[in-house]
């Protein structure tokens, strides 16, 4: 597939979530996983869109582009934001907590990296690069 | 494509029921709580049916624990109806699912709200 270039506005993250779904499809992934790609794509993109352009008040581009093996669909996000490594969010310690004393928001980069099989982040030539890895079998291969 | 969500309410035996039609994300979810938002009232129990949204994402949880806190502070109470399994498996890894009141047939989720009234 081409990469899809679109405005880091939220206006663009239905055609980022039609354009992961069908690379999932593509890709022969199960419909359980397509779901689970798309939600953390999505999670990451709403991120970059509200946190990452939004909340500074800087305008950019998000670009999505995947790759296809014998083994893996990878799936790349990057943008130009400020810096922002997902892996290094702490997770949630209230996941069992009385929804009362939850705290709202914080739960959409957990979401993402506990959705796919692998999860990686580069900060290369100023854009931040999300990548994200779901094998086709559905499941680990063996070692 | 453009994204479309529809939300329908209507009043069943003293139970209001919000159907929401499609997906509850970044571009839909704010849109969704302030119309379901303007439906809480003191006491209001309230039946969300969510059999035809078949994608939820973390800000449609967002929305979930905005309108449970809501409906706690006017001594309303809230069910969740029709759940696909993909939002229970989001709604079970964010440890969400204990704490909400599920059913899987409108009926259920209605008759389980009227017997919290009395």
């Amino acid at each position: 597939m081409r990469p899809l270039m679109v405005p880091g506005k939220r206006d663009s993250l239905v055609r980022i979530g039609d354009y992961v779904v069908e690379a999932g499809r593509l890709g022969g992934l199960c419909r359980r996983d397509v779901y689970r790609l798309h939600l953390a794509v999505d999670e990451i993109a709403t991120n970059i869109v509200i946190h990452g352009y939004g909340r500074t008040g800087t305008e950019g581009m998000i670009e999505v582009s995947t790759t296809l093996d014998d083994r893996m669909l990878t799936v790349v996000v990057e943008d130009t934001a400020r810096p922002f490594n997902p892996c290094l969010v702490p997770e949630p310690y209230d996941l069992d907590f009385p929804l009362e004393s939850r705290k709202i928001g914080g739960l959409g980069i957990y979401l993402a990296l506990q959705s796919v099989d692998t999860f990686a982040y580069e900060y290369v030539n100023r854009r931040n690069r999300n990548i994200f890895g779901m094998y086709r079998s559905g499941r680990e291969p063996d070692p | 494509m453009t994204e479309t969500m529809e939300i329908s309410t209507r009043t069943l035996d003293q139970v209001t029921v919000v159907e929401i039609n499609g997906n509850l994300d970044g571009t839909t979810a704010i849109m969704a709580e302030e119309i379901i938002g303007d439906h809480c009232q003191e006491g209001t129990r309230l039946v969300l049916d969510l059999r035809q949204v078949s994608y939820m994402s973390s800000m449609g949880l967002r929305l979930l624990l905005l309108i449970s806190r809501k409906l706690a502070d006017l001594h309303g109470c809230m069910a969740l109806v029709g759940l696909s399994d993909d939002l229970k498996e989001t709604m079970s890894i964010t440890g969400f699912l204990d704490h909400f009141a599920t059913y899987d047939a409108l009926e259920e989720g209605v008759s389980a709200l009227q017997q919290e009234k009395e």
